[in-house]
């Protein structure tokens, strides 16, 4: 199979995914006890004015109808209105994607740069010091919960010393960028920004940094006992190319893997850690919506939610098959 | 169903391994306060005490600065004073906001902890391995079917799925009566323990895939083994053979996710009860949610302390799992087992 048709199949099986997540979202107001009219209905809302409004929703239709219709809009981007707000679904949740996606993006820059030098370092130096304390922190990482360590770092570098915000989203990425040519002061700009993103990205990238430390520990202890290390440094290679060039290769592979698949806790973290940092985020506006029982909100989150693991995961899939091609003729 | 090499291994690992010994200490410290926790915890976990409030833990004094206003001839005089607070011996890690003692709800709580990550684990596995057993065995639509399913479950992160259930479910949960407290012991402490139904049942739910997709796995590379094709070509029916051949052999995998699980569904219930999606007011998760509003003004163990009580259950946890893992490997006794 050629890598083109690799990717084919795998962004139509990504199709069909994203189909299933619809599908189960869809579904998942029928299961919900009191139905979705009693959400938008006053209290004291007679008969007529609830068929009305049910009506007014499509509730009335036979359940294939009203899922065909659903599928039509959602094809056309429409993801239904608010019950609460009143807002577009769609305009809501896109004005909160970025926010998510910034912080997501940032833990994981803060989990990558982190975790492979530890992993290397460690794996290196097994069974010294710096390898204990390696393993410790990554034990530590992936037992402690993302929210209470986000609490203990506002408590210790935001409350006592200052150093950070506490909460809230102040600038965005993008007008960081936009600062670099434009009249706004770059450094001020820059620093207002890591002022309220680090502790947050620290917190959601913990757990991450921890995962992956174990991850290329182990792997490169694996890689390093292999024949072609051996083969690598009888004929003389410096060790740095034999650590680097060949054997972190090897183990960065199955470790992208995992980054993909763990995808979904790290936007499930970000739900939680935006919770904790007041940050304006999906998942400030997945809880909002729950505790609101606004469930257009809810669905078209989930829904963008699951599509983004999806489209994810093809990406990671597209990248493993560059760098190691036997898995297109899987 | 274990075998004598898989014992050998199991003790070998043990003996070898001060990882693997801190691991089962820990566990056994918080399942034995959890059982025992009414004759463990020396005060009543929801027994409050306002006089004692906010009191620090041994070795920690607090100074805080109160602000009175007070009428003065008619003119509003506002007095500040640094007022000290001491820790008490009968509060070990201090009292919360309430006055109620930190060391009791911290041991009431690791009931909560792994009564849901038990029983949550437990359904999970319940519903997920025997439907990847059948998967697996039979191939064909039922395992595609499964798989999809599985794929299409992996694409929501767990924590979204367990409240966006849990909003539409509403969130039950049913008091059961303590049974020291029932049979006359430790009176003072509470009678009955809530049990977060709704919780577990959405944990198990959220959970399943994993345990499915590790039994298929399994199940697919026994099914073409030479004992279970001998099974077969004696006449044993499928089920017999599922039953008796194929999930034996299994186990050993099961039981490394089985323990991860455990870890992780403990974790997640934390997080369900810090977000308020929970049942009980005496877990882990909701204290440090209570503990939180307390951070700005410098009581730091009321949302320290069960903190840190999650991080000693699920590093204890994890670090027997990593013993399994290292004494068990699936990827070394390949077939091996029974």
């Amino acid at each position: 199979m050629s890598q083109g048709r690799f990717i084919a199949k795998r962004v139509l099986q990504g199709v069909g995914v994203v189909w299933g997540v619809v599908s189960i979202v869809f579904l998942l107001r029928f299961i919900t006890p009191g139905s979705a009219i009693n959400a938008v209905a006053p209290l004291d809302a007679d008969r007529e004015t609830r068929q009305a409004i049910a009506r007014e929703l499509g509730l009335n239709q036979p359940l294939h109808v009203q899922y065909g219709d659903y599928l039509v809009s959602l094809l056309q981007g429409d993801m239904g209105f608010s019950y609460v707000r009143g807002q577009e679904v769609t305009t809501l949740v896109f004005s909160k994607l970025p926010a998510t996606v910034e912080l997501a993006v940032a833990a994981t820059v803060v989990a990558i740069g982190l975790s492979i030098p530890l992993g290397v370092v460690s794996a290196t130096r097994r069974n010294q010091p710096v390898d204990w304390l390696a393993t410790l922190f990554s034990l530590a990482g992936i037992s402690t919960p993302n929210f209470w360590l986000g609490i203990m770092l506002i408590l210790v570098l935001a409350v006592q010393l200052g150093i950070f915000q506490t909460s809230g989203r102040a600038v965005a990425a993008v007008e960081v960028a936009a600062a670099v040519v434009g009249p706004a002061s770059f450094v001020k700009t820059l620093r207002l920004w890591l002022a309220h993103i680090t502790l947050p990205a620290v917190a959601l990238g913990t757990y991450f940094t921890a995962l992956v430390t174990r991850l290329t520990r182990s792997g490169m202890l694996d890689e390093l006992g292999k024949p072609y290390v051996r083969a690598a440094r009888a004929k003389g290679l410096p060790e740095a190319v034999v650590r680097y060039k060949h054997a972190l290769r090897n183990t960065l592979i199955p470790v992208i893997t995992v980054l993909g698949l763990q995808l979904g806790t790290l936007i499930g973290g970000a739900v939680i850690t935006e919770a904790v940092f007041s940050w304006p985020g999906l998942g400030t506006l997945v809880i909002r919506s729950i505790n609101l029982r606004d469930w257009p909100v809810l669905q078209g989150s989930l829904i963008v939610i699951g599509t983004s693991f999806v489209l994810v995961n093809i990406l990671v899939d597209v990248v493993y098959s560059s760098l190691d091609p036997r898995v297109v003729n899987d | 169903m274990v075998s004598d090499r898989v014992r050998r291994n199991l003790a070998s690992e043990f003996r070898s391994s001060v990882l693997a010994k801190l691991g089962v200490v820990l566990v056994l410290l918080v399942v034995f306060v959890a059982i025992f926790a009414p004759f463990v915890a020396p005060h009543n976990p929801t027994t409050q005490d306002l006089d004692n409030a906010e009191r620090p833990p041994l070795g920690i004094v607090q100074t805080e600065e109160r602000t009175t206003s007070e009428m003065v001839d008619g003119e509003v005089q506002t007095v500040t004073e640094t007022v000290t607070i001491r820790p008490d011996a009968a509060h070990p890690l201090g009292t919360d906001g309430l006055g109620r003692d930190m060391l009791s709800r911290v041991i009431y709580g690791a009931r909560t902890s792994l009564i849901v990550g038990v029983l949550g684990t437990v359904l999970a596995a319940t519903v997920g391995v025997p439907i990847g057993l059948i998967a697996g065995y039979y191939r064909g639509r039922i395992d595609d079917g499964l798989m999809r399913f599985a794929d299409v479950s992996l694409a929501f992160p767990s924590l979204v799925l367990a409240i966006a259930l849990i909003g539409l479910w509403g969130r039950a949960s049913v008091a059961v009566p303590d049974p020291f407290v029932a049979a006359g012991f430790a009176q003072e402490m509470p009678a009955t323990f809530v049990l977060p139904g709704t919780v577990i049942v959405v944990v198990g739910v959220v959970n399943w895939v994993w345990f499915a997709r590790i039994a298929r796995g399994e199940a697919l590379s026994l099914r073409d083994q030479e004992y279970v094709k001998a099974a077969r070509a004696l006449g044993a029916d499928d089920g017999r053979i599922i039953a008796g051949h194929v999930l034996p052999n299994a186990i050993t995998p099961i039981i490394v996710l089985g323990t991860v699980q455990v870890a992780a569904i403990i974790l997640l219930e934390s997080s369900l009860s810090f977000l308020g999606f929970s049942g009980t007011t005496l877990s882990w998760g909701f204290d440090i949610s209570q503990g939180r509003d307390y951070v700005s003004s410098g009581q730091w163990w009321i949302a320290g302390m069960p903190g840190l009580a999650i991080m000693v259950a699920v590093i204890g946890i994890n670090l027997i799992g990593d013993w399994l893992r290292d004494a068990l490997d699936p990827g070394i006794q390949g077939e091996g087992g029974a």
